[in-house]
C-alpha cells in the first residue's frame, strides 16, 4: 500500500478541467412562453416547431400529476434549467473539435474507442446540447441518417413532420407534454427500405450542471424491410467518475493488487477511476509526520473524534485530555475529511496477513535485517558475492551474522578491515544467497525494500530482521525514555519498517528529513539525499499514539487546506469491507452523490417498424442517485415487424419507465426485456406494454428485478388484445428478487383482453436468494459477498447476455459495488 | 512436522440439527493419500457428517473438535474451510440459475487458490482431462451449473469439480445413490482416478456397491451418531451379506 501512495506528478493536460458550469448558452431558471421561446430561438427552429411546444406547455399546465406510482410531489418545476448547452453551433463531427471539459467527460468514458471498434454511428449529448455526431461513411451511403434531432429538423423536415409525436403524442402524459415544450437533443435514425444498418448505432447522454433538466427526444425509424439496432447508455462510468475520489498517488494502483482494508485484511483491488477536481484538498499530518496524506474534503476517513473521548481537561495550550477508558472503547467511524480536526484519532489497522515460509530460517532473517541496513549485493571476479560493512568496534554483530552465513552457506565471511575508515568489510560468495538477499530485500541503498512473503511472515520471525535491521542501521538516544531510530533513503523501507513494527505492537514514527548541502571545513560539499527516519519511544510516560485490539490510534497534529486543480483518484476494493489504507491510515470508498438538489431527465422516444422491419433498442443507464428518470419510450411495429426492447435501469432516485410496443399490422412482434434494480432510497417503477391492435401479432415480456437496502422495484405492464385481433399470443413472465429482508417489490399487471381466442401466459416469482444456494456456493470457496453477487448476477444473466459486452462488465461492477456490505 | 500434519482429525464431534443431536461423539482421521469410507443406514447421521465438516449453518457443532492439518476449522466460515482445501461433494447438489459451470469452476478455483499464479492453460487442459474421464460433454460448461441436470450428471459434475478444484481433502456425500449400474462404475472409477498422494478422499455410501471400484483403505461404520466398527475393505463386504443390523449400536 505505501508503495501505492507515493506522490508522482500530476499529467494535468490530459484531464485538465474546466468549470463544469460555464455553459455557452443557457436559460434562466424555471418555465414559461417566454423560456419557450427562447428556446426555440436559440435553435432557430422553424414556426411550426415552436407553436408544437407552446401547445405541448398549455397541455403541461393543464394536466395533473399522475395520482399513481411513486410520489413525485419533491419535483419543482421551477426549480430546473431548461436549456443549458455547453457550446454554440452545431454538434462537432471531430472528436477534437469539442470543449475540452465536455471531451475529457467523454473521453474518460471511453466513447471515441467505443466509436472506432464497436459502432456505426455515436453521438453524445451534454445536458441539452448533442455536442457530437457522426456515422460510418458507408452507412451514409445507404441513406442512412443518424443525427441529433434538432439538426433533423431543418435538414429533413418531411421525414421529421411525417413521424414526430404520432407515436407519443403530448397528450399522453404530463412528462411527455413537459418533453414536448422544452425538448432538446436525441437521436435522429432513419434506415431506408431493406437496409440493414449492420452494427449498432450508439448514443450517449450526461447530466452533468446541478438542477438542469434533460429533455432530449429521439425518433428511430426502420422503413420497410429495413434493420437497425439503436444503443443508447446514460453514461453508466460517469457516476462512479464524479463520486470517487481520492488523491493523486493511487494512480499508480491497478486492478487486481491487493491492498490491505481497515481490517488490516488483504483485498484485492476491482477497479480504479479518476475525476477531475477543483477545489481545496485537505492534508492530514498526524504526529508520525512521514505519514502525511493528502484527500478530497468529503472523502471518509476511519478515526476517533477526540471530543468523543476527551476528559475535559486540557493537557497542553491546545488539546483536551484524553480519557484512557474511553478511548479503548471508542469505536472508530468514518467521518468525511473535511470535518476533521486537529487531534483526532486516525486508525492505523495493524496488517494481520500471515503466511509462514519454512525454508525462510531464522538465520535468514538475520542476514536479511543486516544487509537491509549495511549490505550489498555485488559481482566480484565475475562471482556472485554479499558484503557488509560494519564500524569497527561492531565485531558483536559481524559474528552474529557469520553465525548466521555459516548456516546458509556453510562458509564463513571474509573480513577486510579498512583502518583508514574505521569500517570493517566482510562479505560471502554465494550465488544462491545473493539471489536470495536481492530477491527479499531489493539492490542497491534506494532500491531496498522487503519482499511481500518476508512482509507476511509470522511476526516471531520478523523480530529478527528488525533487530539486525536496527543493530545495522539503528542509533538509541535517550529523550524522557528511549528513542529507538533508524534512517533510511529508501522511502518504501520507512514505511515497511513501520509496517513491521506494527505488528510486534508498536507504533513508529516517520520523520522526512529533506534533502540538503553541507559544505565541509575543507571546503568539500556534501549533498544529503532525503532521509526518512523511523523511530518510537520506549518507556515514555504517555504516549501520544494509542494501541487498541488490532490498530493504532494515532493523533492529528496539523491540517491544512491546499487548493487543487487537478485528477483525484479512487479504487473500489474487493470484499463487504469497501475501506482501503492511506499511508496505512483507514479510509471509505466515497459514495456520496455530489449535488444534492435533484435533476430531471423525461425523455420522449418515439420508434417506427414499417413492415417488415427489426428494431433493437437498448438501453442502459445508471443516473446519479438525485435524478427524477421520468420517460416515455413507445413503438409502433406494422406488419411482421419486429421491435425489441432491451432496457436495464439502475441508479437515478426515481425511474418511471414502460417501454410500450403498439402492434398495428398483422403478425407484429414484441419482445421487451426490462431489468430493474434499486438500492437504498431508489424507486424504480418499471414495466412494459404490449397494445395488440391486430391479428396474428405476438409479445414476449420478461421483467427482472432486484430490491437491496431498503430499495423498491415495481413492475407495472399491460396487455391489451383489442377487439379484433384474433391469434394474439403473449407471454409476461416477472422475476423479482429480494436478497434482504428491507426491500420490497410489487406487481401490478393489468390484462384487457378483448378477444377470446388470445393465448396469454402470467408468471411471477418473487424469491429470495435460499441459504443452500449460498452455501453450495461457500462450499467452493467463494466468500458470502461473492456467492450473492454470483447468484444475482446469474438472476440478470438473460440480459446482461444481450448487451455490449462493456454494458455488461459495467453492469457486473456496478452490482457488485452495489451489493456491498448489503447482505449478511 | 506440526502436530495433525497431513491429516483431517475429527475427535468426538456432538452436532446437532434445529436442537435434535444427531452426532453423538464421531472420532475418525483421514489422512492425505488415504480413501476411507463411511458407511451406514439412513439417519444415521452420515450426512449430518459431511455438512458439519463443511460448516453448514444450520448444523450445530455442541461439542469435540475438527482440525485440518492441525489447525482447527470449525470456527471458520464455510468458504475458509474450502480454500483451507476442504471440498464437500453434496449429495444433492444445488441449481444456480444463470451461472455456467464453467463460470462458476473458474471462479471457485480461483478462490481456491487466490495466492498463486494460475497456468489458465494448465487448467483448462486438466479440466478437459477430467471430463473426458467422467465422459461430460463440453456443452455442459455452457449450462447453468446443475440446472435441468439427471441425477446421475449431476453426480458426475460434482466429481468434477472435486477433480478440478484440486481439493486437500475431499468429502463426497452418497455419491452413488440413485444411480444406475453403469453411471455408479463411471463414477466411482473417476473417484479411484483421483486417487494421489496429495489428497484425502472420504466416500459416505449407504451401500456397498460402489466400493467395488474404489476399494477404500478403511471402513468406518456410523449407527445413530456413533462409530460402531471400524476395519478394512472386507467390513464393506461383510455388511453386505448381513445387513446393518449386524452392528447394532453397543448401547441399544
Amino acid at each position: 500500500m505505501q508503495d501505492a501512495s507515493q506522490m508522482t506528478p500530476l499529467d494535468y493536460t490530459r484531464y485538465d478541467f474546466k468549470d463544469p458550469e460555464t455553459y455557452k448558452v443557457r436559460t434562466k431558471r424555471g418555465l414559461s412562453r417566454d423560456i419557450i421561446r427562447q428556446i426555440s430561438k436559440i435553435k432557430n427552429e422553424p414556426s411550426w416547431m415552436l407553436e408544437y411546444r407552446l401547445k405541448a406547455y398549455e397541455h403541461f399546465l393543464e394536466r395533473p400529476m399522475m395520482d399513481w406510482g411513486p410520489d413525485l410531489s419533491d419535483i419543482d418545476f421551477d426549480a430546473y434549467t431548461y436549456y443549458a448547452n455547453p457550446m454554440e453551433g452545431e454538434p462537432r463531427k471531430k472528436w477534437e473539435d469539442l470543449p475540452a471539459d465536455v471531451k475529457n467527460t467523454f473521453d474518460r468514458l471511453g466513447i471515441p474507442k467505443a466509436e472506432r471498434e464497436f459502432f456505426g454511428g455515436v453521438g453524445a449529448q451534454y445536458d441539452s446540447g448533442t455536442v457530437y455526431h457522426k456515422i460510418r461513411e458507408d452507412l451514409t451511403k445507404k441513406g442512412v441518417i443518424f443525427t441529433d434531432t434538432d439538426t433533423a429538423v431543418k435538414e429533413y423536415p418531411e421525414i421529421l413532420r411525417k413521424y414526430f409525436g404520432k407515436v407519443v403524442p403530448y397528450t399522453d402524459n404530463k412528462f411527455s407534454a413537459l418533453n414536448s415544450a422544452v425538448w432538446s437533443g436525441g437521436s435522429f435514425v432513419y434506415v431506408p427500405p431493406g437496409v440493414d444498418a449492420g452494427i449498432p448505432l450508439q448514443a450517449y447522454f450526461r447530466i452533468n450542471a446541478r438542477s438542469v433538466g434533460q429533455f432530449e427526444r429521439t425518433l428511430i425509424i426502420a422503413d420497410k424491410g429495413a434493420k437497425v439496432h439503436y444503443i443508447e447508455g446514460c453514461l453508466p462510468l460517469g457516476e462512479e467518475v464524479l463520486v470517487g475520489d481520492q488523491l493523486t498517488p493511487i494512480e499508480q494502483i491497478e486492478s487486481g493488487q491487493t491492498v490491505l482494508n481497515s481490517a488490516g485484511e488483504e483485498t484485492q483491488v476491482e477497479k480504479t477511476m479518476v475525476r477531475p477536481f477543483d477545489g481545496e484538498l485537505v492534508t492530514i499530518s498526524p504526529v508520525s509526520v512521514g505519514n502525511t496524506f493528502q484527500l478530497t474534503p468529503e472523502h471518509p476517513v476511519l478515526c476517533v473524534p477526540r471530543a468523543q473521548v476527551q476528559t475535559g481537561r486540557r493537557s497542553n495550550r491546545k488539546l483536551t485530555d484524553v480519557s484512557q477508558t474511553k478511548l479503548a472503547k471508542a469505536e472508530p467511524r468514518f467521518v468525511p475529511a473535511g470535518e476533521l480536526r486537529e487531534g483526532d484519532f486516525l486508525h492505523y489497522p495493524i496488517n494481520k496477513t500471515v503466511r509462514d515460509v519454512p525454508e525462510m530460517s531464522e538465520a535468514a532473517m538475520v542476514v536479511l535485517g543486516y544487509y537491509l541496513a549495511e549490505g550489498c549485493a555485488q559481482t566480484i571476479n565475475g562471482c556472485e558475492a554479499v558484503t557488509f560493512t560494519f564500524h569497527i568496534d561492531e565485531a558483536e554483530f559481524v559474528n552474529e551474522l557469520d553465525a548466521a552465513v555459516v548456516q546458509l552457506t556453510g562458509k564463513h565471511l571474509w573480513r577486510n578491515p579498512q583502518p583508514g575508515k574505521h569500517a570493517i568489510t566482510v562479505g560471502v560468495y554465494s550465488k544462491e544467497l545473493h539471489a536470495f538477499c536481492v530477491e527479499h530485500a531489493g539492490k542497491l541503498a534506494a532500491g531496498k525494500h522487503l519482499s511481500k512473503q518476508v512482509m507476511d511472515l509470522p511476526p516471531e520471525k520478523q523480530a529478527l530482521l528488525l533487530d539486525a535491521y536496527y543493530k545495522g542501521d539503528g542509533n538509541n538516544y535517550e529523550r524522557g525514555g528511549t528513542v529507538h531510530r533508524v534512517s533510511t533513503i529508501s522511502r518504501q523501507v520507512a514505511f515497511q519498517v513501520q509496517e513491521l513494527q506494527a505488528r510486534q505492537g508498536v507504533f513508529a514514527s516517520i520523520n522526512v528529513r529533506e534533502p540538503f548541502t553541507e559544505t565541509m571545513k575543507d571546503g568539500r560539499t556534501i549533498s544529503h539525499q532525503r532521509m526518512y527516519v523511523v523511530y518510537h519511544q520506549v518507556g515514555k510516560r504517555a504516549e501520544a499514539v494509542r494501541k487498541v485490539h488490532g490498530a493504532f490510534l494515532v493523533p492529528i497534529r496539523k491540517i491544512t487546506q491546499t487548493p487543487y486543480r487537478g485528477s483525484v483518484y479512487n479504487f473500489h476494493v474487493a470484499g463487504d469491507n469497501n475501506t482501503y489504507l492511506t499511508k496505512g491510515f483507514s479510509v471509505h470508498n466515497c459514495t456520496a452523490p455530489i449535488y444534492s438538489d435533484n435533476s430531471l431527465h423525461a425523455a420522449v422516444v418515439e420508434v417506427i417498424a414499417e413492415p417488415n422491419a427489426k428494431i433493437r433498442y437498448t438501453t442502459v443507464q445508471n443516473w446519479s442517485k438525485n435524478v427524477y428518470n421520468l420517460v416515455t419510450k413507445r413503438a409502433f411495429a406494422y406488419e411482421n415487424a419486429l421491435v425489441e426492447w432491451v432496457d436495464g435501469n439502475m441508479g437515478s432516485k426515481v425511474t418511471m419507465k414502460y417501454p410500450s410496443v403498439y402492434l398495428k399490422g398483422r403478425g407484429a412482434r414484441a419482445d421487451i426485456l426490462s431489468v430493474a434494480f434499486a438500492s437504498e432510497g431508489q424507486i424504480i417503477d418499471s414495466g412494459a406494454k404490449a397494445v395488440h391492435a391486430a391479428p396474428d401479432t405476438s409479445s414476449k415480456i420478461v421483467s427482472k428485478s432486484i430490491a437491496i437496502r431498503g430499495g423498491r422495484t415495481s413492475y407495472r405492464g399491460l396487455l391489451h388484445v383489442a377487439r379484433g385481433a384474433t391469434g394474439v399470443k403473449a407471454a409476461v413472465r416477472c422475476d423479482a428478487l429480494l436478497p434482504d429482508g428491507i426491500s420490497r417489490s410489487d406487481t401490478y399487471p393489468y390484462n384487457e383482453i378483448h378477444e377470446e381466442d388470445a393465448t396469454i401466459t402470467h408468471e411471477a416469482v418473487v424469491g429470495k436468494i435460499g441459504e443452500e444456494e449460498i452455501f453450495y456456493l461457500m462450499s467452493r470457496g467463494l466468500k458470502e459477498s461473492d456467492a450473492i453477487h454470483l447468484i444475482l448476477m446469474g438472476f440478470l444473466a438473460e440480459f446482461a447476455k444481450e448487451l455490449p459486452v462493456d454494458y455488461a462488465l459495467e453492469l457486473n461492477r456496478l452490482i457488485q459495488l452495489e451489493m456491498t456490505g448489503a447482505v449478511g | 512436522m506440526t502436530q495433525g500434519q497431513g491429516t483431517l482429525e475429527v475427535k468426538d464431534l456432538h452436532v446437532s440439527v434445529a436442537g435434535k443431536e444427531i452426532l453423538k461423539g464421531i472420532s475418525l482421521t483421514l489422512k492425505k493419500g488415504e480413501l476411507v469410507a463411511i458407511m451406514g443406514p439412513n439417519g444415521s447421521g452420515k450426512s449430518t457428517l459431511a455438512y458439519a465438516l463443511a460448516g453448514h449453518p444450520r448444523y450445530t457443532v455442541t461439542k469435540g473438535t475438527a482440525t485440518l492439518d492441525g489447525k482447527d476449522i470449525l470456527s471458520q466460515t464455510p468458504d475458509a474451510r474450502a480454500r483451507a482445501g476442504l471440498f464437500l461433494g453434496f449429495q444433492y447438489p444445488v441449481e444456480v440459475s444463470g451461472v455456467s459451470l464453467s463460470k462458476f469452476l473458474w471462479t471457485a478455483y480461483t478462490q481456491r487458490h487466490v495466492a498463486e499464479e494460475i497456468d489458465i492453460d494448465a487448467y483448462q487442459a486438466r479440466l478437459d482431462g477430467n471430463m473426458g474421464q467422467l465422459g461430460v460433454d463440453g456443452a455442459f460448461l455452457k449450462r447453468s451449473l446443475n440446472e435441468g441436470f439427471s441425477g446421475g450428471e449431476k453426480k458426475r459434475i460434482e466429481v468434477l469439480q472435486m477433480s478440478t478444484l484440486e481439493p486437500v481433502y475431499a468429502i463426497l456425500d452418497e455419491p452413488d445413490s440413485g444411480l444406475d449400474i453403469d453411471a455408479v462404475r463411471v463414477v466411482g472409477e473417476s473417484i479411484q482416478a483421483q486417487r494421489k498422494p496429495g489428497i484425502g478422499i472420504l466416500v459416505i455410501t449407504h451401500y456397498q456397491r460402489i466400493l467395488k471400484y474404489i476399494s477404500p483403505d478403511r471402513v468406518y461404520v456410523i449407527v445413530d451418531g456413533v462409530v460402531v466398527k471400524e476395519g478394512g475393505r472386507e467390513l464393506a463386504e461383510e455388511l453386505e451379506v448381513k445387513g446393518y443390523d449386524w452392528v447394532k449400536p453397543p448401547s441399544s
